[in-house]
């Protein structure tokens, strides 16, 4: 392998990683004070002190924060550090470094000073607003480029595990945020998503649960198999389990999305994939799990002396917990409990809390000395860190479980006869999780003690030693030892062939009309049967293909973006694709009128989607509670969708003709003098100030270019139409005795909303079927929603 | 490729990857057994719900259990008449029911005393403790109103049985009775629906195309 090898000396880019860390920490101490200042606001709704300081504006601030900034710059400081050393290479630019470390960072300033203004996109993860996120796919481009281009130059001819981590995290992000982000702007500031109701919740959850997949799951699982076998000085437990799950994990993940919409109006077809590819999801990660824990074999002592292993251990710990957690949420049964509760808020900060930052603290604890040359300032301090760290996940967690099951118990409850509901009343609900929500506060303090500590001891390690740049000599590779391979040889081999045509048999037997599809299961049984043989008799061929597709990086990354494509197209194309007016059920939403837009923009940029959902589950707790369940075709023209993901207060699906505006204008002004024990905060502003009519035009223009069937109005009538209405409420509030109110400000325009929410047409059947065929482009079963559920539209 | 392992352990590749090596052990059987069980769950799952269509779906259940409540509820609404409900009225049981509902779900918009007055603020709803009422004081109207809402609910009451059940909205009807007497003198307010001449509101009680419920 190394004759006549030139030999070269190389310098590692360590400062980068150095930067990276320094803002990881520092970033991850702001998101995590927002994160205890937001949760005392559950608690203490006093501590909403002005509208750019709610918790509607505030938990997108966490949630971001925490994913993009914290695990963000953490996982780039992983990745450079990682990559530099198994590619046996400098990165390949030290301007692209430059620009993705800098453009990340002015991408978080901005984040931070958008979203507590209320410039949000209003979808979870997704919330900046578009010019931000042309910013965030450029300096993602960057990092792929910076990356594939090391990989290009590479003197170590071998993929390791780490770096298969990497290059899936690289590509799926790109796709996903993409497709997830793409928009209409209507001014600087402000766009509607193209995808609007179902369409929109499906590519939604496909983005939100893969941003979780691919942001904080397979690059730290990288980080992982690169630190963790380093810390340890042992050999990573099986390089078959890292195959296997790898390509399980990648595949897999991509299509469990769905399961944050069960129980919805989602068509049935989408929830089951979502529920079962969830299930399935269960091994390939604890594939993971076993890869990381079963390393230590022989090596457990460190666990009592090594602060670094320790970390790693409980953080692999609690990516088992988290993801055994997570296909146990996606069974339907137990998500009608769990769903819109704090179980949910329990379960993703295992994962943030346990598996992220407690694989950022040990890589840091790790980094730290090698990159400043000195000891780390305190070992005893990173035990109290792991220590105090620990503590405050399990009271956080354990205060979530016991939360969220006791309401989501509360809400579902039902009289023994089955008449009504025994806790008719919300906020009793919400009165008993009062002490659990406390004890949040108090894990989660206990937590971000322990990342400060880090911080401190870090920064004293920092000011004892100086930045070293790690120096090696290298054997550069001949350019014929690596990336050689043919498409030819990429594609027609036994696996992948194996593979496509078990895929194929499968998805047949998902998609064929009843008889061809048990036909086709039956051949993708005998299939399985002869596959496995042929790997029996072959798996010397099969391994040594693997093998050369490892030291080439471009085929190993088109199958790699061909096994994550995959089940968003599956899922995502019929639905998108399909005739809209079929896919209503039976009702149309009733478009909104100029004012009551303005009031919607309003509602999103408040953050209201933060604790009121607008989906009404096909199940009798629901549906006694807020009415009817919800159709799909009553969120159609919802650009962004409004479904929710959590009800710290109640669903408002139906909000619309509930209570008279008066309800809403006192309930606006002090949420506590309508529904005493109320955490809601108060919004004074918008009783002052106006709504947007300027732009107003603008953005009933974009609607139509999305399909919302609105007469054509000059921007003088948009506005007419606007304040008449308002007029008429304002008259209204008069009328009921609430005085004061002008017809142009933002509270009139809110309450329109609300009293529109739910109203919908009954579409003439004739008509609809009428309009149906014209060519529905897949001759697919889902591409009709689900048969039973259109049974009025097929007879 | 694999060099054979010496006294059967574990195999450990011969490749180092910056100074990590790995080995390459067999797939634990438990955790290949549980990956199949969850594969082989799809299958039987798939099949018998999707394509055999076995079992209820979640709609089809919430309808069912709507049409038996709205059956049992007709039933109890033959047994009510104005004279039964005033004889609830004085029963303490029922009555202090009716007030725990009270005090949680319609003091807000018509006050603790009923007067829909709080420090001589006017609350969203209507007065109840006086012998003016807007959709009519008869006992089975009242009963009606808390049911099913105001014909325009934005300049009124909200339907509360699907909420609280019509057991809960008899007891608050004999709450509210319990404050008056048989017999008393009703008027109707000025901008009542039910006087003759108003403006025919929204063609009570059941709106248009029945949806299960929420109607």
């Amino acid at each position: 392998m190394t004759t006549n090898a030139s030999k070269i000396t190389i310098e590692f880019d360590d400062r980068t990683v150095r930067r990276f860390m320094l803002a990881s920490i520092i970033w991850g101490i702001v998101g995590m004070l927002a994160g205890v200042f937001i949760a005392s606001q559950l608690n203490f709704h006093q501590l909403n002190l002005t509208s750019w300081l709610s918790f509607g504006r505030l938990r997108p601030l966490h949630t971001n924060a925490v994913i993009f900034a914290f695990v963000g710059n953490m996982m780039f400081a992983g990745v450079y550090y990682s990559t530099q050393r198994l590619c046996k290479a400098r990165m390949a630019s030290d301007l692209l470094s430059n620009i993705h470390f800098w453009g990340w960072q002015l991408i978080i300033i901005a984040a931070a000073i958008t979203l507590p203004l209320g410039l949000t996109r209003g979808q979870e993860y997704a919330e900046l607003i578009w010019p931000i996120n042309i910013a965030v796919a450029l300096i993602w481009v960057v990092f792929a480029v910076n990356f594939f281009w090391t990989l290009a130059k590479r003197n170590e001819p071998s993929l390791y595990v780490a770096l298969w981590f990497y290059i899936a995290t690289i590509i799926t992000i790109a796709m996903l945020y993409i497709v997830n982000h793409l928009s209409i702007p209507t001014s600087w500031t402000h766009s509607y998503t193209i995808f609007a109701g179902v369409q929109n919740g499906l590519v939604q959850w496909w983005y939100g649960h893969n941003a979780v997949a691919f942001f904080l799951t397979t690059p730290i699982l990288g980080i992982m198999y690169y630190f963790l076998p380093k810390a340890a000085e042992r050999p990573v437990y099986s390089y078959r389990l890292s195959i296997v799950h790898f390509w399980s994990l990648v595949f897999i993940y991509i299509w469990a999305g769905p399961h944050h919409l069960l129980n919805t109006a989602l068509p049935k077809w989408l929830q089951m994939l979502g529920t079962f590819f969830s299930l399935m999801l269960w091994a390939p990660s604890w594939g993971g799990m076993l890869n990381g824990l079963l390393t230590l074999r022989g090596a457990w002592d460190k666990l009592r002396t090594d602060p670094v292993v320790k970390f790693l251990i409980a953080a692999v710990t609690f990516y088992g917990m988290s993801t055994f957690e997570g296909p146990l949420l996606s069974i339907r049964a137990v998500n009608a409990l769990s769903h819109y509760s704090d179980w949910t808020i329990g379960h993703v900060h295992a994962g943030a809390m346990g598996w992220n930052g407690f694989m950022a603290a040990g890589m840091f604890y790790w980094l730290t000395p090698r990159l400043y040359g000195t000891k780390l300032h305190s070992t005893s301090w990173a035990n109290f860190h792991f220590w105090i760290g620990t503590i405050g996940i399990l009271v956080y967690v354990g205060s979530m479980w016991v939360s969220g099951i006791m309401q989501g118990l509360m809400l579902n409850a039902t009289t023994p006869d089955g008449l009504s509901l025994v806790y008719p009343n919300f906020i009793d609900t919400l009165t008993s999780i009062r002490a659990m929500m406390g004890f949040r506060i108090i894990g989660g303090s206990l937590y971000l003690v322990g990342m400060i500590l880090m911080g401190v001891n870090i920064w004293l390690t920092i000011r004892k030693g100086s930045p070293v740049n790690e120096t090696r000599e290298v054997a550069v590779i001949e350019r014929t030892q690596r990336d050689t391979m043919s498409l030819k040889d990429t594609f027609l081999n036994d696996p992948i062939a194996c593979m496509f045509a078990g895929l194929l048999l499968v998805l047949a037997w998902l998609f064929l009309p009843p008889g061809a599809d048990i036909a086709a299961l039956v051949c993708a049984g005998i299939f399985a049967v002869l596959a496995v043989k042929r790997f029996q008799t072959g798996h010397n061929r099969w391994s040594a293909w693997y093998e050369s597709l490892l030291h080439n990086w471009i085929p190993f990354t088109v199958l790699t973006f061909v096994a994550v494509a995959l089940g968003g197209l599956i899922q995502i194309i019929p639905t998108v694709m399909v005739n809209r007016a079929t896919n209503v059920e039976d009702r149309v939403q009733q478009p909104y009128t100029p004012l009551e837009l303005a009031g919607r923009d309003i509602y999103i940029s408040e953050g209201c989607y933060n604790c009121h959902s607008q989906m009404i589950r096909t199940m009798l707790p629901d549906v006694l509670r807020y009415g009817d369940y919800s159709r799909l075709g009553e969120s159609i023209y919802d650009h962004p969708f409004q479904w929710g993901s959590k009800r710290t207060g109640p669903d408002l699906a139906r909000e619309g003709g509930k209570y008279p505006h008066s309800w809403h204008y006192d309930h606006m002004k002090d949420p506590r003098s309508i529904s005493v024990g109320s955490n809601m905060p108060p919004y004074e502003h918008l009783f002052s100030e106006k709504f947007d009519q300027k732009t107003l035009w603008k953005k009933i223009a974009v609607m139509t270019q999305l399909g919302v069937p609105y007469p054509a109005m000059t921007d003088t009538e948009v506005k007419t139409k606007a304040v008449e209405q308002g007029i008429q409420i304002v008259k209204d509030l008069e009328g009921q005795g609430r005085s004061g109110a002008l017809p142009d400000t933002k509270i009139v325009a809110l309450i329109a909303y609300l009293q529109k929410l739910g109203k919908y047409d009954v579409p003439d059947l004739e008509e609809k079927l009428k309009k149906t065929p014209e060519g529905i482009p897949f001759p697919l079963k889902p591409g009709i929603p689900d048969g039973y559920r259109t049974s009025a539209v097929t007879k | 490729m694999t060099p054979q392992s010496p006294n059967n352990g574990p195999v450990l590749r011969d490749h180092t990857y910056d100074g990590i090596q790995e080995y390459d052990q067999k797939l634990p059987n438990w955790w290949l057994f549980t990956w199949y069980i969850t594969m082989v769950w799809f299958v039987i799952a798939w099949v018998a719900y999707y394509q055999l269509n076995l079992g209820e779906s979640g709609e089809e259940q919430v309808d069912k259990a709507l049409a038996n409540i709205k059956a049992i509820q007709l039933k109890e609404l033959e047994k009510l008449t104005d004279d039964k409900l005033w004889e609830m009225s004085k029963e303490e049981k029922i009555v202090s029911a009716g007030a725990a509902t009270f005090a949680t779900t319609c003091v807000a918009c018509h006050a603790p005393d009923l007067s829909a007055h709080i420090n001589g603020v006017k609350l969203p709803g209507q007065p109840l403790n006086d012998t003016e009422w807007k959709h009519g004081g008869n006992p089975l109207q009242l009963l009606n109103i808390v049911r099913k809402g105001a014909p325009d609910v934005t300049k009124g009451m909200p339907a509360w049985e699907p909420q609280l059940g019509l057991n809960r909205v008899v007891e608050v009807v004999a709450f509210v009775l319990s404050k008056h007497k048989k017999g008393e003198p009703i008027t109707l307010s000025a901008d009542s629906p039910l006087k003759p001449g108003a403006a025919p509101a929204a063609p009570a009680p059941s709106p248009a195309p029945a949806p299960p419920a929420g109607k």
